[in-house]
């Protein structure tokens, strides 16, 4: 298992992930993505998160799900490991920590 | 998927391309289905460059990276493989050590044609490449047309070059070079050189001739400069510096000092020399006026024009240059002289105009064509020997892919053992060569290499080639080989295919016409050799010594102390003698109609006793005799060809007929037989003799008894010393004087020798290659052939009868073309021999002797093989 560091555009991909619940892959990731974030993304990016957070061990994935508009072209779906959703506590509780710690203008 | 807006086929294909197979899947389904939702939201084309955005970005190494496989392949390489396909080629070669002696050797013999022919083509068309400026040297030649001919010389005018320069401003320099020979003297070294140049100071401004000691601008400048090459400083000078020392020129021995050290020049040049001596040495010391004269010729000139000069403009402004400047004299002497312009490369390969050396760029065109066939030939031969002798490594193959080879593994392994033959046959071949070289000198006649380790990269070429030969050639028996059927070899049954034989009979088809076509031309090149040594030439050269003995009275002195020698016959002084240069007069002759007849006359300056002593027949008249004061500057000779071109019908008439020659005027006192005096590739063309004055003519021709010839010789040696102390006894024997003519011929037959041997010995690999093959397709047939009685020589025949066949088309094929190209060789001999039909049988048996000799050595042992072994596996 690779280090555990998330980069941004990793956590993004992540959060991603766990919002979609198990109707995640790689065109739906991409739409939420550009969604919440309202920007226009690349797919071979998202797709390299992807495979990194893999190789992490933070996402696991199978294939199945063909659609006529996919071209009867199965889906790789991702679904947040428990070592990804610790992370993403982990990462929250240091923000919130941090939050916490800026002094309150008087 | 009825949708009509597409995404860009290329991106998708791009995609397939780069992407691993176990990501491409879902990757395009996630590209398709973002794809189909911006068209709805953003339109088509949005959708579309978005599209090819998420294609290109998809180009990580992640989605490159195949997944590894779950079962390890074998590593590509093993070395307890190579260890083993070597292990086998070597047992396979020395399993049938002939067989590949053979066939390595035929490889080699190629390529040892084609590296040597290669060098010597190389050497050909490079010649005068070495000078930078090659492209704007030209040589000035002149046509000097009579009211009887035209005669093309490669010499000019003395009085061209310098008003030449004067006139023409795109000269930016002109060199004249003449060689000739002149006697050197230094303490007791004495050397007539026949190599000394007389050229102009500018000859290193024109020529890139490296100087290596003096100043290039000046060495040549004044009379009486010298520059040797490296070789002749060492002969005169051993190690010690010759610069500013003096040598003794010409017979005058007038010193001459030393102004330059020049690097041998390269040998494909056509300024050649040991020592070059200043021009101004002839033109402002000995000959004043030379430089004057228009009806003088003499000196090669080049001129090296400026960059850009159009030398066809400046050719054309030439007539009128020369009636400028000649044309008084032109009209006087009834003749007109053209000037031409020739590349300097140009000159060597294609000029006719006769000069010392010349090659033929026809020769090199077939030699080319010759090395590309020898080398084509080879190749297919070695890919049939190769593929024929496959079936006995059908076994080793099943096995192999019993055990698990796979198909290209085998080839692989075929095309290694064929790369390893041809690496073998390279080393052969360049030992072969090695020790060929310097015979191929010999044979070409000039030192076309000093020797193997001075053609590294010809060498180089040669392995790179073997190299290619090994795969090229490697390639089709490893086909072959490798997709045999496992089953089916090992329960020994082959399935030659009978593809490919039609091509294979053609190919030795036409091998075997070429060699026949070789035989035929060696032949009658032989024959005419032959006829031309034994030709009657219409004078005696036995037994004739020559020796050059200089002009002057001395010459006539030492004539007159050898005539009582023992063993000396007869002496006569000339300035010519058969076989060798003459010079030619403009004489004006009394022709049959009454005029005086001009044009340019070979002349022979003879003495009293010439005529005798080479057995000239004098058919009308009579000889020179001291008899008559008169003859020594009233009377001319001429012989029956002269006679018929003025007009007479019979000799008799031509007598008491006026002529005037070089400041001679008087009449014909005789008619000689006609006889050879140049090569019989001649017609004998009219010549006239004068009788010899004692200031010119160096040439006393000694005829010597027989039986003494060694002793002879040694007791006009020591006269000569005793009489010339300063200079060197130098002598040629006449028949082998005359008979140099021909060595270029000589040289044709032992060219042609040899290929024909080459060509023989390649068409037979060829044969063996198609006989060892069908003799194995035949196995079962013979086998059964026996079995029902069959004797060994009726199956010796039955095999043989195949491939007579194809020897019979070749000689039909060979015979006609043969006779044509012979019959166009010998039209170059005005006297020659028939070509016989005994030429032509002799070929056609030798090379069915031939040929039945190689089938012999696969049909008797298929013949005489135990008919049990061939059927016992079925």
């Amino acid at each position: 298992m690779k280090g555990t560091y998330l980069g941004e555009f990793e956590e993004v991909v992540l959060l991603a992930v766990a919002i979609l619940a198990g109707d995640a892959y790689g065109a739906s990731i991409t739409n939420e993505i550009e969604q919440q974030m309202g920007r226009s993304v690349n797919l071979g990016a998202v797709h390299a998160a992807l495979h990194r957070l893999e190789e992490k061990g933070l996402l696991s994935s199978r294939l199945g799900g063909a659609t006529a508009e996919r071209g009867g072209r199965s889906k790789r779906f991702f679904t947040v490991t428990m070592t990804g959703t610790k992370a993403l506590d982990n990462i929250r509780d240091i923000r919130n920590r941090m939050w916490g710690a800026i002094p309150k203008p008087a | 998927m009825n949708n009509p807006i597409q995404p860009p086929q290329w991106a998708t294909r791009l995609l397939r391309w780069f992407c691993a197979s176990h990501l491409v899947n879902d990757l395009e389904g996630d590209l398709l289905e973002l794809f189909a939702q911006r068209v709805l939201t953003y339109g088509p084309r949005e959708a579309r460059r978005r599209y090819v955005r998420d294609v290109l970005s998809l180009i990580r190494p992640f989605a490159m990276k195949e997944k590894p496989e779950k079962y390890p392949k074998p590593a590509f390489i093993q070395p307890a493989m190579i260890r083993n396909y070597f292990k086998i080629a070597f047992r396979n070669l020395a399993k049938h050590k002939l067989f590949s002696f053979i066939n390595v050797l035929g490889l080699s013999a190629g390529m040892t044609a084609c590296f040597l022919i290669a060098l010597y083509v190389h050497f050909e068309l490079t010649y005068d490449a070495f000078n930078q400026k090659a492209d704007r040297i030209y040589r000035v030649a002149a046509d000097v047309k009579t009211s009887s001919e035209t005669l093309h010389y490669a010499i000019s005018p003395w009085a061209m070059a310098l008003n030449m320069q004067k006139e023409f401003p795109q000269v930016d320099a002109f060199v004249r070079v003449q060689k000739d020979e002149t006697l050197f003297r230094k303490g007791d070294l004495k050397f007539n050189e026949e190599n000394t140049v007389l050229a102009d100071s500018t000859l290193f401004k024109v020529f890139d001739l490296k100087l290596l000691k003096g100043d290039p601008k000046t060495a040549l400048v004044a009379p009486l400069s010298l520059v040797l090459t490296e070789t002749a400083a060492r002969k005169y000078f051993g190690d010690s510096n010759p610069m500013g020392q003096a040598l003794l020129f010409g017979d005058d021995s007038e010193p001459a000092l030393i102004t330059g050290i020049m690097q041998d020049p390269p040998l494909n040049s056509q300024i050649k020399g040991d020592i070059f001596v200043s021009m101004s040495t002839y033109t402002a010391h000995q000959d004043k006026n030379i430089e004057r004269e228009w009806g003088s010729f003499g000196a090669i000139a080049f001129v090296l024009l400026k960059p850009g000069t159009d030398p066809a403009a400046m050719a054309r402004k030439f007539p009128a240059f020369v009636q400028n400047h000649a044309g008084k004299m032109m009209a006087e002497q009834q003749m007109q002289i053209g000037l031409n312009l020739e590349p300097v490369r140009d000159i060597y390969l294609h000029s006719t105009r006769v000069v010392e050396e010349s090659g033929s760029v026809d020769n090199v065109y077939i030699f080319s064509v010759v090395a590309l066939f020898i080398m084509v030939c080879a190749c297919i031969n070695f890919v049939n020997l190769t593929t024929a002798r496959s079936v006995e490594r059908a076994r080793e193959v099943g096995v192999r892919k019993a055990i698990g080879a796979a198909k290209a593994a085998l080839a692989r392994q075929f095309i290694a053992e064929s790369v390893l033959m041809c690496m073998v046959a390279f080393m052969l071949s360049v030992a072969i060569s090695a020790a060929l070289l310097p015979l191929f000198n010999e044979l070409a006649g000039k030192q076309i290499s000093k020797g193997i380790i001075y053609e590294m990269q010809f060498v180089g070429i040669e392995f790179a080639a073997a190299w290619l030969i090994g795969l090229i050639a490697g390639i089709y028996p490893a086909l072959v080989l490798s997709s045999f059927e496992p089953v089916k070899v090992l329960k020994g049954r082959f399935t030659t295919s009978i593809k490919g034989v039609m091509l294979r009979k053609g190919l030795v088809t036409v091998q075997f016409a070429i060699s026949i076509l070789m035989i035929i031309a060696t032949i009658v090149v032989y024959t005419q050799l032959d006829f031309m040594r034994n030709h009657d030439l219409g004078f005696s050269k036995d037994q004739t010594l020559v020796v050059r003995a200089g002009a002057g009275r001395g010459r006539d002195a030492f004539e007159a102390s050898i005539q009582d020698f023992a063993g000396v016959k007869s002496a006569a002084a000339s300035s010519a003698v058969p076989g060798g240069w003459n010079p030619q007069a403009y004489s004006k002759v009394e022709n049959s109609s009454g005029e005086m007849q001009a044009g340019n006359l070979d002349v022979y300056r003879i003495d009293y006793d010439f005529i005798r002593q080479y057995g000239l027949k004098v058919v009308a008249g009579r000889a020179f005799s001291k008899e008559f004061g008169t003859d020594s500057t009233h009377s001319l000779m001429i012989n029956e060809a002269a006679a018929k071109v003025l007009g007479y019908v019979s000799p008799q008439d031509a007598i008491g007929k006026k002529f005037s020659q070089w400041d001679r005027q008087g009449t014909i006192i005789g008619v000689v037989k006609d006889f050879h005096f140049k090569s019989l590739q001649e017609n004998i063309k009219p010549l006239t003799f004068r009788v010899i004055d004692f200031w010119n003519g160096n040439l006393l021709s000694v005829k010597v008894d027989g039986g003494k010839v060694k002793q002879t010789l040694s007791s006009i040696e020591n006269q000569w010393k005793t009489m010339h102390p300063d200079r060197p006894f130098s002598y040629y024997f006449l028949d082998e004087f005359y008979d140099r003519q021909y060595r270029a011929d000589e040289r044709f037959e032992v060219l042609f020798l040899n290929f024909a041997a080459l060509a023989i010995f390649i068409s037979c690999l060829g044969l063996l290659g198609l006989a060892s093959y069908s003799t194995v397709q035949r196995t079962k047939e013979i086998g059964v052939r026996k079995v029902m009685g069959a004797s060994a020589a009726s199956i010796v025949g039955l095999l043989s009868k195949d491939f007579l066949q194809l020897v019979g088309l070749a000689f039909v094929i060979a015979a006609p073309l043969a006779w044509f190209v012979m019959d166009r060789w010998l039209q170059g001999f005005a006297y020659k021999t028939d070509i016989r039909l005994w030429i032509f049988i002799a070929a056609a048996l030798l090379s069915a002797l031939v040929a039945l000799a190689t089938i012999s050595f696969q049909s008797i042992r298929a013949a005489l093989m135990n008919p049990v072994k061939s059927l016992r596996s079925e």
